[in-house]
């Protein structure tokens, strides 16, 4: 972690060594040659300047005093002068080896004087290059010596008694031993550190020591951002509850300086909920705060303002509107408006089935419910958010000529997906969309008026309305006799409540959870929309209910496949809360021996997601290990546990990646149908060209469904970036399959997905610069992939509405910038690849390979956006979403 | 009074008032007025849930200038359509046939690819189906043995079931008795079956037909697979010893395409194969001399049925041995130059019919083109009228095949129809498999039990020069023209 410094040369002349002849030397040779010859072969300065320090070592042993300090204050002269030279040995240094044991003796026997701590300062020095590894001589001599200036000595000083502190410090430690008079030594070393651009060595001397607090006092104006900056991305490398203190002293420091949106960013990892207050209450800036909700609603978090955090009503109602997403759909729209691409797109548009002449299905007289089925989540998908589309909203006497209402052109529990796929059309336009669904709550088909209730939930997935108009309305549904029609309703309020840990709610689904009449696919939905809600909050309440209607499971039922949602249900509720999932955890190792396994693996999984813990990753690695008969099913939840924890940071998901591979060699049938979809999570809307590659080979497997998931996870991988080679690659595999009816359906959906938004949509759960996990995105990929571990029954079958769980995560990928009055705003911004510029000093460039564009832009996985004007400052130093802009005061017209 | 306002929509409706004296669907009704929305249809969120038209409004603590939502529409309900669509799945398995576009694969009953092909090449030509249909299941003439009958019944008999079915068809009922009938087909290897020679089997099978087809029993009394692959051919024997020269006649039914180096193309390889020298005792020299052979055809069927002779007996490693040299074929095919004198007569007013024809065409497109943009770019245009002008026509002459259209004319030219192709260097190893261009002129390739679906250009590449899968029996369809 600690990265090489390269301008310690630079910074240790700028530190103020007068150069002096000793400098002005001919270069000198190789230094182990020299060290052999005999003192002729010395050039005649080399010569002079060794006997005059062997007389000072003589006269430093003199009786008199005087003489003492003459001897030794020059000694110390020619050390300080010659330190600068990082590539030899100093050449006093070098000369004086030969005498360090006589001085160390000498020491020994001198009474304690001045004169004797200026000694112990010159062997601390000497010590640098003579004492045994280990021994710590020159700290042991340095804490008897004068306590000068430390930085007089060089940095190599410094940094090698660094070294030994950390040392010393963890020896003490464990014998118990007082630590005062290090700590007092750290503290100048910080100081040192912090003055001279070496910020990552400072915090790491303080990471070994353990008293990060003390950086606080150091940190300044000009090296507090590279400072938290090194903070913040070593805590990912952390274990356990040291990631939290280093973020909790980023948070301060950031605090002290008011840059309170990387301060919020800080608080949101911790997902602590009184630092966002505290940041609220200290910031009088009204504008600034405005950006906070901003990135408070990509969040996903649903937070309420009080008077202490606003004073003033109508301010406080506008701040909420943004952290409630209101004007999420606006946003969509004038990106979309200005990439221009609200024409709306039909599925044939995204089949392209015309680049495969001779190949396409001949058969377009007769209607296939599966194909139908298919081409209606790929025109709710492509025009997600559009609130126009070519099948559902056309108006009925366009459409009346040649066909009739495309609903029912699906069949049976096909119109339930086909009336929700309005609410994904009109996705956060909630007026429009639930003027849009409302006559289908008025059909007598019971699977129409599910899918109207479902749409309702996606429509206002992320979005917070006073009126709470998902609630009224889907109230009323949830104890229907038909069971179709209490799933629409329950799952739909687990979109539209998501994280939002709505007590109504809970009290609403709970005892639908301990209903003996309840059929289980009810049960199950209900389990997984309370983990919806409740996702990552740990709630005792809603755990106690999914136990017991676990528990209360009969054998048969245990078998089935959609019970797997329950365990999963509980999962959600401890999404990335690490230990706090060890109670239940517990419990669930007296459930019967059919789920404890598959529950087992699937709470850790959660537990753990998103903390980059490498243990966990080879735990369910060792799990994976295991080679069972068949019927086993809790290795599928332990490759999509590998993916989840691992996909934190960029070098544990390359590793992880690597590891799949093995098992796609190793495993078993059901292993290897799960790694696609950890691969698909892994890189989710990242489409890198490897994983690329594999999925590409895996979805010509001769398993189907290690193809099926290769299909829909090369979907994934690609959602919503239009990959052509992606799109290529999906139109070969729909001739390749164009006759197995249940692989066709994945490749459309695969397609779907590619294209979402037309190309606008992100999938993936991180954003803030792959800084901060949103809790809900991560859980409703969490929820498909589960779904898909088990295609035929679930999502083949007629669940096939749990595709609709990715609007969780769908997001605009889209740097939009408004003005102070939140109107769009267009200014020139490179977008480049982002470089990572952690422990670099000076300020480098954090992009590379730019180009510039004018906002709204897309944004690609890994890029990154700065701003190209010097005309406007953003309020917020990352430049993703709704970025408010600010005109620079200093800025002048170029004239 | 309290007044709110109410949102409907993307509209806000500001300053209504509340009476809370009535109930609320004297409410509703107000916003009836405004909205145009029935207040039966009307939902409005309150406090927990929807406002009931019986709800005491002092209980839902309605506060001055609160904001209230109303959901609903006065848009007409959906109903379902009265006939709802037919879904393929629902179909009976006869009727998906239509949905896919082409006809049934057959399975492998072990090293039976050989036969598969043959039977789905043979199975491309709605003129023997239909001849087949005709032939009656007891009524067997005298001169036709019992094991031909059932042969020709079992043809029949999987005919009607390839077109029934969308799933791979098992042939056991006509490997068997296509074993019975010639059993060295049944020959057994290591106790299976052995790989045949589809050559072998195409004639076979061809032959046992024409023997059936032509019993007295069947309507017009003619030799209905004589009239469909039969080739007239008359050769002149010509010995340059003695100057003799005689005349024969014959008919085959497959022409030979002999390979040899100077042989590139289809057409090259066909003339070879009608030139052909023989020894035999020369009634003048009073000793065997040799005569040379040249043989032209007099009379085309609608189906022209070409071999490559691409297997020669090896005596070394006692096998079939294969001979891989491309040899390309075209898509269309012209054999005019082949064909005797009196033949070229004939053939020559119709060929100048087609030629007109495809001239209008081809003017027609031009035409079109030249008003179109303005200036017409020649070449393209003629490309593209050539291109059209091949696909117009086989459809024509496919719509006239299946109504089997007497008074049509052949013309000499004839469109590739089905590719019996080979992998493997030897006869009796290697695996056969049928190229077939279905009637709705797409290409399929029969692969055993698996249909795959192929472009035309990829069926040209099955020329041979490498492993790939190459041509070894071709069948050309007449390009007719009505007179």
């Amino acid at each position: 972690m600690d990265p090489e410094p390269t301008n310690n040369n630079n910074t240790a002349s700028a530190s103020g060594n007068p150069k002096d002849e000793s400098n002005l030397k001919p270069p000198s040779k190789d230094p182990k040659k020299k060290d052999d010859k005999k003192d002729e072969d010395l050039s005649e300065e080399d010569l002079a300047l060794k006997q005059q320090l062997e007389l000072y070592v003589e006269r430093a042993q003199d009786a008199d005093q005087g003489l003492q300090k003459v001897a030794l204050e020059s000694m110390r002269q020619e050390i300080r002068t010659s330190t600068s030279s990082m590539t030899s040995v100093p050449k006093p240094l070098k000369f004086l080896r030969p005498h360090y044991g006589t001085l160390k003796a000498y020491y020994d026997t001198m009474p304690d004087s001045d004169l004797k701590k200026l000694l112990a300062d010159i062997l601390s020095v000497l010590a640098l290059t003579m004492s045994a590894e280990g021994d710590r001589e020159s700290l042991k001599y340095r804490l008897l010596g004068s306590e000068g200036d430390i930085g007089s000595w060089g940095h190599e000083y410094v940094r090698n008694l660094a070294g030994e502190i950390a040392q010393e410090y963890s020896k003490r430690v464990n014998e118990e031993a007082n630590v005062d008079d290090l700590i007092e030594l750290v503290e100048q070393i910080v100081a040192f550190h912090m003055k001279h651009n070496a910020e990552p060595e400072a915090v790491d001397l303080l990471m070994e020591v353990e008293f990060l607090d003390l950086l606080v006092k150091h940190v300044d104006k000009t090296n507090y951002k590279r400072t938290c900056l090194y903070l913040t991305s070593s805590a990912r490398y952390l274990p356990g509850p040291d990631d939290m203190s280093v973020l909790d002293i980023a948070y301060t420091i950031y605090k002290k300086f008011e840059e309170f949106p990387s301060a919020l960013q800080i608080a949101l990892y911790l997902d602590n909920m009184q630092h966002v207050k505290e940041i609220f209450t200290s910031c009088p800036d009204l504008l600034r705060k405005k950006q906070f909700c901003y990135i408070l609603a990509r969040q996903g978090l649903s937070f309420e303002l009080d008077e202490e955090m606003c004073a003033d009503d109508e301010d406080r109602e506008a701040l909420q509107e943004i952290i409630n997403n209101t004007k999420l759909s606006e946003g969509y729209l004038t990106l979309a408006r200005d990439i221009e691409v609200m024409e709306p797109k039909s599925p044939e548009d995204i089949y392209k089935a015309h680049l495969l002449d001779g190949r396409a299905s001949a058969g377009a007289s007769v209607d296939s419910a599966r194909q139908n089925l298919a081409a209606t989540f790929v025109n709710a998908f492509v025009n997600a958010g559009f609130g126009q589309d070519k099948l559902m909203t056309v108006t009925s006497e366009a459409s009346s000529g040649g066909s009739s209402n495309w609903l029912f052109k699906n069949k049976d529990h096909g119109k339930a997906s086909a009336a929700a796929s309005l609410g994904m059309i009109d996705l956060w336009d909630v007026d429009t969309g639930l003027a849009q669904l409302d006559k289908y709550f008025h059909s007598n088909d019971n699977h129409v008026i599910a899918g109207a209730l479902l749409g309702v939930g996606i429509v206002n997935c992320g979005i917070k309305n006073d009126c709470d108009p998902a609630l009224a309305l889907l109230a009323d549904y949830l104890d229907k006799e038909d069971s179709f029609v209490r799933i629409g309703a329950i799952t739909g309020l687990g979109f539209a409540y998501a994280g939002t840990q709505n007590e109504q709610i809970r009290d609403k689904l709970t005892p639908i959870l301990g209903d003996p009449k309840a059929p289980l696919d009810v049960i199950a939905f209900t389990a997984i929309a309370l983990g919806l809600v409740y996702v990552g909050s740990c709630n005792e309440e809603v755990a106690q209910a999914i136990i017991f209607a676990l528990m209360d499971r009969s054998e048969s039922d245990l078998g089935e496949p959609l019970t797997r949602l329950l365990p999963l249900g509980l999962g959600l509720l401890y999404l990335g809360k690490q230990d706090s999932v060890e109670a239940t955890a517990e419990v669930s190792k007296t459930f019967n021996e059919k789920i404890r396994k598959y529950c087992d693996m699937t709470l850790m999984s959660c537990a753990y997601a998103g903390t980059g813990n490498v243990l966990k990753v080879q735990h369910f690695l060792g799990q994976c290990a295991q080679h069972f008969e068949k019927g086993e099913t809790f290795q599928g939840p332990a490759v999509l546990g590998i993916a989840m924890v691992a996909m934190a940071e960029e070098l544990g998901l390359d590793m992880a990646i690597r590891s799949l591979e093995h098992l796609l060699q190793y495993g078993e049938q059901n292993i290897r149908k799960a790694v696609p979809l950890a691969l698909g999570l892994l890189c989710i809307s990242n489409p890198k060209v490897h994983v690329m590659d594999t999925l590409s080979r895996l979805s010509h497997d001769a398993d189907t469904e290690v193809a099926m998931a290769a299909v829909i996870s090369l979907g994934l991988i690609g959602a919503g970036t239009n990959n052509a080679r992606i799109a290529g690659m999906l139109r070969n595999l729909s001739s390749y399959y164009y006759k197995e009816a249940n692989l066709l359906f994945c490749v459309r959906i695969a397609q779907g997905f590619v294209h979402m938004g037309k190309g606008l949509m992100t999938l993936a759960p991180y954003h803030s610069e792959r800084f901060l996990l949103s809790p809900t995105a991560l859980a409703g990929l969490v929820v498909l992939l589960h779904a898909s571990l088990d295609m035929k029954a679930i999502i083949l079958g007629k669940y096939h509405y749990v595709l609709y769980f990715v609007v969780l995560a769908m997001q605009p990928r889209m740097l939009l910038t408004v003005d102070e009055n939140l109107k769009p705003l267009s200014v020139p911004v490179r977008v480049g690849q982002a470089v990572d510029v952690v422990g670099q000093a000076g300020r480098p460039k954090t992009i590379t390979g730019f180009q510039t564009h004018s906002t709204p832009v897309l944004l690609a996985a890994g890029d990154r956006a700065e701003l190209a004007t010097e005309k406007y400052l953003p309020l917020s130093p990352i430049l993703e979403g709704f970025v408010i802009l600010k005109e620079n005061p200093d800025y002048r017209e170029e004239a | 009074m309290p007044t709110v306002s109410v949102k409907w929509q993307k509209e806000l409706y500001p300053g209504v008032e509340i009476d809370t004296t009535q109930p609320p669907y004297v409410f509703k009704c107000q916003l009836y007025d405004l909205t145009g929305v029935p207040p039966e249809r009307q939902k409005i969120m309150v406090k927990g849930g929807i406002l009931k038209d019986d709800t005491d409004w002092s209980k839902l603590g309605i506060k001055e200038g609160q904001k209230l939502m109303m959901v609903g529409t006065a848009d007409e309900i959906v109903k379902a359509p009265e006939k709802g669509p037919v879904f393929m799945e629902d179909l009976p398995e006869e009727e998906q046939v239509v949905a896919v576009g082409h006809s049934a694969g057959l399975f492998n009953l072990g090293n039976t690819c050989y036969m598969n092909s043959t039977m789905q090449c043979l199975h491309s030509v709605p003129e023997l189906k239909s001849a087949l249909i005709e032939y009656p299941q007891s009524g067997r003439s005298n001169d036709l043995d019992q094991s031909s009958h059932l042969l020709t019944v079992a043809t029949r008999d999987l005919f009607s079931e390839l077109d029934k079915n969308v799933k791979p068809v098992a042939p056991m009922q006509f490997w068997m008795v296509l074993r019975k009938k010639y059993p060295q087909f049944g020959q057994l290897h290591n106790g299976s079956y052995m790989q045949q020679d589809a050559e072998e089997c195409w004639t076979q099978i061809l032959y046992t037909l024409s023997q059936a087809l032509r019993s007295p029993s069947t309507s017009s009394n003619v030799d209905t697979v004589k009239e469909l692959f039969g080739i007239d051919l008359v050769s002149r024997v010509h010995c340059a010893e003695s100057g003799e020269e005689s005349r024969e006649a014959e008919t085959i039914y497959a022409l030979k395409c002999h390979i040899s180096h100077e042989v590139n193309h289809l057409h090259e390889g066909l003339k070879h194969g009608l030139k052909s020298e023989l020894e035999k005792a020369s009634p003048s020299l009073g000793r065997s001399a040799v005569y040379l052979k040249d043989s032209r055809i007099n009379g085309l069927p609608k189906y022209l049925t070409i071999q490559f002779v691409r297997f020669f007996w090896k005596r070394e490693s006692n096998q079939k041995a294969k001979i891989l040299r491309k040899v390309d074929y075209p898509l269309e095919l012209d054999i005019f130059d082949l064909c005797s004198d009196d033949l070229c007569k004939k053939l020559e007013t119709p060929r100048q019919m087609l030629r007109e024809e495809d001239g209008r065409k081809a003017g027609l497109k031009l035409k079109q083109k030249g008003s179109a943009s303005g200036d017409s770019d020649v070449k393209m245009s003629e490309a593209e009228g050539l291109s059209n002008e091949s696909e117009e026509s086989s459809k024509a002459t496919l719509g006239e095949g299946a109504s089997s259209a007497k008074n049509a004319q052949l013309t000499g030219v004839y469109d590739l129809v089905a590719v019996l192709t080979h992998k493997g260097r030897s006869a009796d190893s290697g695996h056969y498999v049928a190229w077939v261009k279905q009637e709705n002129g797409k290409w399929v390739q029969f692969d055993d039990d698996n249909p795959i679906p192929q472009r035309e250009e990829d069926i040209t590449k099955l020329s041979g020069g490498g492993d790939w899968h190459m041509a070894y029996i071709c069948m050309y369809k007449a390009r007719t023209i009505p007179m």
